[in-house]
């Protein structure tokens, strides 16, 4: 029975393990994509469109202080409406029509997983 | 019975002549050989996930005919510059510029091919070229486009780097089609990373911002 018990728990645990880490890579793929290209691949604000001329500084999403004054319900709203929608940046676009809410949902827990 | 096969041949013949586009002798061919590795002009769009877009090499040309001006097209494949900043599908590598050059005859027969290939979401003689200011607005300020394109101001190079350049567009695209793409943008790249403008923007917003763009120089 124990023995049991601990294939059981241990194929459970893989197949978790398994799910996690293919949902990671799913937001991982989502991030890179769409949001990396202002706030960079390591989320630290730094994409390759933080020109000169850009008006505003992407949020650094590794800055534990400065994500720590966002709501969860404001990184959801501004990927879903834009900069805007809570008093930011237009140069933060609205992204609702292109991302599932599964998707933001995503993109919020990989982004809070940033912060250091 | 043979009568009736060499009828059926006939008629065969006759529906491919009648239904073939027209393009110069040799333009599809010779895109087949030296394009369609990078390229595919037999729409609609077939991307459905990010790894699709992702293994694509250049952009998709089965809307090339409603995109681009004629002549800027026949030059350009002669001699590519640039469009992108950045390499293709790549945040972190510069376009290195190595674009294959043709001769002037292929690149005249290529773009015969490719402005064969137009789109119906695109409608003639929908949008003037010229600058405005309530175009200008949503580009640089309301909803900024310059953040992603670069474009000319005053003869410096300004904006964004992640899409294609907007320095020139005057030459390069049409105008509808500028308009089409913003409108309906899923109809010609169901996967990409510029936002659906379509959803937040009016069509009279629309209108402004492809004019504006349409005049860049």
């Amino acid at each position: 029975m124990s023995r049991f018990v601990i294939v059981a728990a241990t194929v459970f645990g893989l197949v978790m393990g398994a799910a996690g880490s293919a949902q990671a890579a799913d937001t991982k793929e989502i991030f890179d994509f769409y949001c990396a290209q202002c706030h960079g691949t390591a989320g630290d604000g730094k994409g390759v469109n933080v020109t000169k001329d850009f008006a505003t500084d992407p949020r650094n999403f590794t800055n534990k202080e400065d994500m720590a004054k966002r709501t969860d319900e404001d990184i959801k709203t501004v990927i879903r409406d834009g900069g805007p929608a809570i008093s930011k940046s237009p140069l933060m676009p609205p992204w609702g029509a292109t991302l599932s809410a599964a998707d933001v949902d995503g993109l919020l827990a990989y982004i809070r997983k940033l912060a250091k | 019975m043979r009568l009736l096969a060499v009828t059926v041949s006939l008629g065969a013949a006759l529906l491919v002549t009648m239904t073939a586009p027209s393009y110069a002798a040799g333009g599809d061919a010779i895109f087949k050989k030296s394009c369609a590795s990078c390229h595919y002009t037999d729409g609609p769009a077939k991307e459905k996930t990010i790894a699709d877009q992702l293994a694509k090499k250049g952009p998709e040309l089965f809307y090339a005919g409603s995109k681009f001006q004629k002549d800027w097209l026949t030059a350009w494949l002669q001699a590519p510059k640039p469009i992108r900043p950045m390499k293709y599908n790549s945040l972190t590598d510069k376009n290195a510029g190595d674009h294959p050059k043709m001769s002037a005859g292929d690149a005249a027969a290529v773009s015969e091919f490719l402005m064969g290939l137009t789109s119906k979401e695109v409608k003639a003689g929908v949008i003037k070229a010229g600058s405005n200011v309530q175009g200008k607005n949503i580009f640089a300020k309301k909803m900024p486009c310059s953040g992603c394109h670069e474009y000319s101001d005053k003869g410096a190079v300004r904006g964004g780097k992640s899409g294609p350049s907007l320095v020139g567009a005057s030459k390069r695209l049409n105008p509808d089609w500028i308009y089409a793409y913003m409108a309906n943008i899923k109809a010609f790249k169901p996967v990409r990373d510029m936002p659906d403008f379509g959803s937040v923007l009016n069509p009279k917003d629309l209108e402004n911002v492809a004019a504006y763009v349409a005049s860049f120089e």
